[in-house]
C-alpha cells in the first residue's frame, strides 16, 4: 500500500483506503474516488498526480495525493 | 399566460451555461458572472401558450456543498420550489453523471433529464439505450446537443408534459442496506409528523440526507429546536459507517443503470492523455503556459487597438465639434472636459476588457484553463495560494473587480481572503496608462522594459505578501488540490460571445458608472467655484492639493501629484485624465511633468 503521491505515471491501482473524514473525504467521494475504484495514473509531476477513471480526468495536489493510499495491479 | 419555473442543475462541465444561452438567448440577466458561472442567472423563453422561467446553476457534483457555488446550488434547489429541474448530463460520461441524479430523485420533484453531448457520444462510439435509461430512472431522457441546439424543442415539450401531469412525482429509489433504510424511514416518519422545515423539503429527502450527514440541514433543524430520533443518539463512528453505506449505495446504483444502458467499445486510444502528459510535462508544462498567456495578452492588446482608435477618433471629433459651437465657456468645460471626457474614460477601456473576456472564456471552454490549474497549483501551493487562485489572478491583469468575484470558486475562506488580498498588485489595464505615462517621462526609450519591470514587480510583491499573509495571519496550509480536468472540447463561438457580453457588460455596469462618476466629480473640483481657471491652484482641486502638499513633500510630489493620486483611489482610469486637467490639457501632460521642478529633480536622480 503507497500514497497516490508516490506511485508512479502509466500505473493502474486500485484505492484501499481514504485517510481522513473531513472536507478531503468528502470531496474524494463526491468525485468517485472511493475505496476499490480503479484508478490510471496518467501524469505525475513531484507529488502531484493526474488520475483518470472512466472517461473522468482529475488533478489532485501533493496534499490530496499524499492521503489516497492504492495498491498497484500488477 | 402560465409561468412554469425551471432549475438547470449538472456536474460542472457538462454544457449547462451552454444549454442556457441556447434556451434563452440574450433574454437572460444575472448578478453576477465571474470567470465560471457562480451565481444564479436566470432567463426566460416563450414556449407554446407558457413563459418558462429558467434558473442556471452553478455546476456542482452532489448536494453535499464544499464549496460556495455548489451552497448557491443546493439552496437554490431547496428553497425555491421550482415546477421543474432538469438535470444536464454528459453523454459520454453517464455514469459519474448519475451521482448527483440519485441525490436530485430524492427531491420528489418532476424532473427532466438532458442528455448532452451525444454527437461526442457516438463519435466516440458509446451507445446510450435511451428508453432503458428513463425506464430505470422512472425520468424523461431526453437527447440534446446544446452547441447545435438540436433536441431541445423535444426537450421543452417533455419538461410541459412533466410538469402539466403532476406537481410532485417520485422516482426511482436508491436501493439502501436494510439497516440504512430503517435509520431513514423512522427519520421521515419523524418529520412527517413534526412538519419540521414548514415542509419546504420533502421528509424523505431531508430524512436521507440528514443520516447522510449533511451539516447544513441538520444545523437547520435543530435551530427549531427539535430533537431528531437516531442522529442525535448515535455515536459519530457508526454515523460515518452509515454515511460511507449510503455513498457506496448511490454509487452502486449509478454504475447498474450506466451498465445496463450504456455500451462503450473499449480498448481505443486515448488522444486526451497524450495531450494531459504533455500540457502538464514536468519540463514543457511551463514554457507552453507562459506562452498561451503572452500569446493571450498579445492577442488582446493588438485585437482591441483598432476599436481604441475608432473610440478616440470619435470622442476627438465630439471635443473639437463643441468647442466650435458657441456657448457659455463653463457649460463647455463640462460637456467637453466633464461628459465626453467621462464617459471617453469608461469606452477607451471597453475594447481590451471585451477582448480579454473573449479570451479567457475560449480558453476555458478548451479545457485548457483546468490543466493550467493544476500546472500552477504547485507553483501557487510553494508561496501559500491554491492552485484555482491564479485563475483569479490572470482576470486581475484585466480588472482587479472581475478577478475579485472570480474567486469564490476557492473552497476555502482562508484561501479565498488571500487571494483577494493580493489580487490588486496585479497590474490591471487601467494602470497600464499612468505607467505609460510615468515611464515615458522618466526613462524615455527604456519605457517599455520599465513598464515590464513594473508589471514584474506587481507579482512579486503579490507573492512576497501571500506568503506573509500565509506565515502570520492565516497559517494553514492552503486546501488541498482536487479538481476535474474536463475533456478537450472545441469551443463554441456563440457561447464565447454571450459569455463575453455578458461579462464585459457587468464591468460596464460595475466599474462604469464609478469612472464615470469620478471623472465628473474631478471635473467639478477643478471647475469649481465658477469662474476660475480649469485645474489651476484657485480651484477647489488645487486647493485640496495644496493642504495636503506638505504630508507629500517627502516624496517629492507636488500639488497636482497629489490630487492625481487622490482620484486614483476613485479609480485608477481617471488618474491620467485628472493629471492631464491639472497640468492643462493631455497634449501638454508629458512636456509639463518632465518641466514639473519636483518632478525633475526625481527624474534626474533616478536615471543617474
Amino acid at each position: 500500500m503507497v500514497p497516490l503521491s508516490m506511485s508512479r505515471a502509466g500505473e493502474t491501482v486500485v484505492v484501499s483506503t481514504i485517510c481522513g473524514t473531513g472536507y478531503l473525504a468528502k470531496t474524494l467521494g463526491q468525485l468517485g474516488i472511493i475505496t476499490g475504484i480503479e484508478l490510471e495514473i496518467i501524469q505525475k509531476a513531484k507529488e502531484s498526480v493526474i488520475v483518470r477513471i472512466g472517461e473522468s480526468r482529475y488533478a489532485l495536489g501533493a496534499g490530496a495525493a499524499s492521503m489516497v493510499l492504492v495498491e498497484p495491479l500488477s | 399566460m402560465k409561468e412554469i419555473r425551471i432549475l438547470l442543475a449538472g456536474n460542472p462541465n457538462v454544457g449547462k451555461t451552454t444549454l442556457f444561452n441556447t434556451i434563452c438567448g440574450v433574454h437572460q440577466h444575472t448578478g453576477n458572472y465571474p470567470g465560471v458561472t457562480v451565481e444564479i442567472k436566470e432567463g426566460n423563453r416563450q414556449h407554446d401558450e407558457y413563459t418558462l422561467i429558467i434558473s442556471d446553476l452553478p455546476g456542482t457534483y452532489s448536494l453535499s456543498a464544499c464549496t460556495p457555488d455548489e451552497q448557491v446550488a443546493r439552496d437554490a434547489l431547496l428553497t425555491s420550489s421550482p415546477d421543474c429541474i432538469v438535470q444536464i448530463i454528459d453523454a459520454t460520461n453517464i455514469e459519474r453523471n448519475l451521482f448527483l441524479t440519485t441525490q436530485l430523485m430524492e427531491l420528489g420533484l418532476p424532473m427532466v433529464i438532458a442528455l448532452n453531448m451525444c454527437d461526442l457520444a457516438d463519435k466516440q462510439d458509446i451507445l446510450i439505450d435511451t428508453p432503458c435509461l428513463a425506464k430505470h430512472l422512472e425520468i424523461p431522457v431526453v437527447r440534446i446537443i446544446a452547441r447545435t441546439g438540436e433536441g431541445v424543442d423535444e426537450l421543452l415539450n417533455t419538461i410541459l408534459h412533466e410538469t402539466s401531469t403532476k406537481t410532485s412525482r417520485s422516482h426511482t429509489k436508491v436501493p439502501y442496506p436494510p439497516t440504512v433504510a430503517a435509520h431513514i424511514a423512522q427519520l421521515e416518519g419523524y418529520l412527517c409528523a413534526h412538519t419540521v422545515l414548514g415542509g419546504s423539503v420533502s421528509p424523505h429527502y431531508a430524512a436521507i440526507r440528514l443520516v447522510e450527514g449533511d451539516e447544513h440541514l441538520y444545523a437547520l433543524i435543530r435551530e427549531q429546536g427539535c430533537t431528531l430520533p437516531f442522529i442525535d443518539s448515535a455515536d459519530p463512528a457508526e454515523r460515518d459507517g452509515i454515511a460511507e453505506d449510503i455513498l457506496l449505495a448511490r454509487y452502486t446504483f449509478a454504475e447498474k443503470v450506466a451498465a445496463c444502458s450504456v455500451q462503450c467499445t473499449m480498448g481505443r486510444v486515448m488522444p486526451a492523455d497524450l495531450i494531459d502528459q504533455v500540457l502538464t510535462d514536468r519540463i514543457f508544462a511551463i514554457p507552453i503556459f507562459l506562452s498561451c498567456m503572452w500569446f493571450a495578452f498579445q492577442l488582446t492588446f493588438s485585437a482591441s487597438n483598432p476599436f481604441l482608435v475608432g473610440i478616440e477618433k470619435t470622442f476627438e471629433y465630439f471635443t473639437s465639434r463643441i468647442s466650435s459651437v458657441d456657448m457659455d465657456p463653463f457649460m463647455r468645460s463640462f460637456l467637453s472636459d466633464g461628459v465626453i471626457g467621462g464617459v471617453g474614460s469608461v469606452l477607451v477601456f471597453i475594447p481590451s476588457i471585451f477582448v480579454m473576456f473573449l479570451i479567457l472564456s475560449i480558453l476555458e471552454d478548451t479545457g485548457y484553463l483546468a490543466r493550467a490549474a493544476f500546472v500552477m497549483d504547485r507553483l501557487m501551493h510553494s508561496v501559500g495560494l491554491h492552485g484555482r487562485s491564479f485563475i483569479p489572478f490572470l482576470i486581475g491583469f484585466g480588472c482587479n473587480v472581475p478577478a475579485i468575484m472570480a474567486t469564490r470558486t476557492l473552497q476555502s475562506k482562508k484561501d479565498r481572503i488571500i487571494t483577494i488580498l493580493t489580487i490588486p498588485f496585479m497590474s490591471c489595464t487601467a494602470r497600464l496608462p499612468v505607467y505609460v505615462l510615468f515611464a515615458g517621462v522618466f526613462f524615455g526609450t527604456a519605457a517599455g522594459n520599465v513598464i515590464f519591470f513594473l508589471y514584474v514587480l506587481g507579482i512579486l510583491v503579490a507573492i512576497l505578501s501571500a506568503m506573509i499573509f500565509r506565515r502570520l495571519v492565516f497559517r494553514d496550509e492552503p486546501s488541498p488540490f482536487i479538481m476535474e480536468l474536463p475533456p478537450y472540447r472545441r469551443p463554441s463561438g456563440f457561447a464565447a460571445l454571450v459569455h463575453m457580453w455578458f461579462k464585459g457588460k457587468e464591468y460596464l455596469k460595475r466599474a462604469g458608472i464609478v469612472i464615470f462618476a469620478g471623472v465628473l466629480f474631478v471635473w467639478a473640483l477643478a471647475s469649481l467655484p465658477v469662474g476660475v481657471e480649469y485645474g489651476s491652484a484657485q480651484s477647489l482641486a488645487g486647493i485640496g492639493g495644496h493642504l495636503l502638499e506638505p504630508f507629500f513633500v517627502p516624496l517629492g510630489f507636488s500639488w497636482q501629484l497629489v490630487v492625481g493620486l487622490i482620484f486614483g483611489f476613485i479609480a485608477k482610469e481617471v488618474v491620467v485624465g485628472s493629471l492631464g486637467t491639472l497640468y492643462g490639457g493631455e497634449e501638454m501632460l508629458q512636456s509639463s511633468l518632465a518641466a514639473d521642478p519636483s518632478l525633475k529633480a526625481l527624474s534626474e536622480s533616478l536615471v543617474i
